[in-house]
């Protein structure tokens, strides 16, 4: 479990924006597993089977406790990302004590929990699950335009969250 | 959108997000599934998982389903092809319509069964009995909801 729990929790973090129920995603995960631990034992591809069933827990999770609407809707594509809830993300330590790397990598990670969740969803499944836009869109049961919208704008919003922030950086630095 | 410009995006956000490490999981993840796994094998076979019961229970339980199902595979076709089903209602119709009125009533409904039940064939019985299977499930399974929700809000 140990050897996996960074991964699931990372897969949940990243598609749910809130620790606390990443944290309870990946428990369900682990119980899961646990329940099929003798063929998942000695099994390589133990990892992708988790991968897996933490995405489509973690999306299961997303349009069972949230509003389907206010989810997928085209309203949270365009402005107001102002009011969406700030994601519960522990903040960088010491920028100092980091190296420039590790910076960026965090700045990523908080300018991707900001994005809202019908832009950060499929933009995650996309580019760290290698999904393609079919498979993107019928596992969001969205059309494959929609998806392919969703992706450009979180990208674009993304990028400019990025460099806003790093410039805000580069400033107090 | 202009090809280039989405190219160009595509690649800088798909390198930047490559380059994410695993989060760090919570130090009390650990532990919480552990506690978890050990509250589920305290409790008893029959509320664990199906994949989690003993061996035997399990091959039982697939022979019992299958048992069920061959019977009920079995029931609707004695019910379409058996002429003796037919001479046996007309029988129990028969002593019953000397006893009284409702005997008449009874004998005429059983021999409205069977007639339906030789118009309508043995998949259409089969998927009844299903059904009237399933719905006496899903009043089990509400009922098990409603008893655990009473419980748990104690």
């Amino acid at each position: 479990m140990r050897n996996y729990q960074n991964m699931v929790f990372s897969t949940a973090m990243r598609l749910v924006a809130n620790q606390a129920e990443a944290e309870d995603i990946a428990q369900e995960v682990f119980l899961k597993a646990y329940v099929r631990f003798d063929d998942l034992r000695d099994s390589p591809t133990a990892g992708g089977w988790l991968r897996t069933v933490a995405t489509n827990m973690s999306l299961n999770h997303l349009s069972r406790y949230r509003s389907r609407w206010s989810f997928f809707s085209e309203l949270f594509s365009g402005g107001g990302e102002e009011d969406e809830k700030e994601p519960e993300f522990e903040a960088p330590e010491s920028i100092e004590e980091e190296l420039a790397n590790d910076d960026r990598r965090t700045l990523v990670e908080q300018a991707l929990q900001k994005l809202p969740p019908a832009q950060r969803v499929p933009l995650v499944l996309y580019h760290l699950e290698d999904l393609s836009y079919e498979e993107i869109a019928t596992k969001l049961r969205v059309s494959l335009g929609k998806v392919k919208i969703d992706i450009f704008r979180g990208r674009e919003a993304l990028r400019k969250k990025l460099r806003s922030r790093i410039g805000e950086e580069t400033r107090a630095a | 959108m202009q090809p280039e410009y989405e190219r160009e995006l595509e690649a800088e956000i798909d390198r930047e997000l490559k380059g994410l490490q695993a989060l760090s999981a919570p130090r009390t993840l650990a532990a919480r599934v552990m506690s978890a796994i050990e509250g589920q094998a305290e409790m008893a076979w029959y509320r664990q998982p199906w994949q989690m019961w003993p061996a035997a229970l399990r091959v039982g339980s697939l022979v019992v389903l299958l048992v069920l199902f061959g019977g009920l595979c079995l029931a609707g076709q004695r019910l379409e092809h058996g002429e003796e089903f037919i001479g046996a209602a007309h029988r129990l119709g028969h002593w019953l319509s000397g006893a009284s009125a409702l005997g008449n009533a009874v004998s005429v409904l059983l021999n409205a069964g069977v007639l339906a039940a030789k118009q309508l064939g043995t998949g259409i019985i089969v998927a009844a009995l299903v059904a009237v299977a399933l719905g006496y499930a899903m009043c089990l399974g509400l009922g098990t909801v409603c008893v655990r929700l009473a419980f748990a809000r104690r």
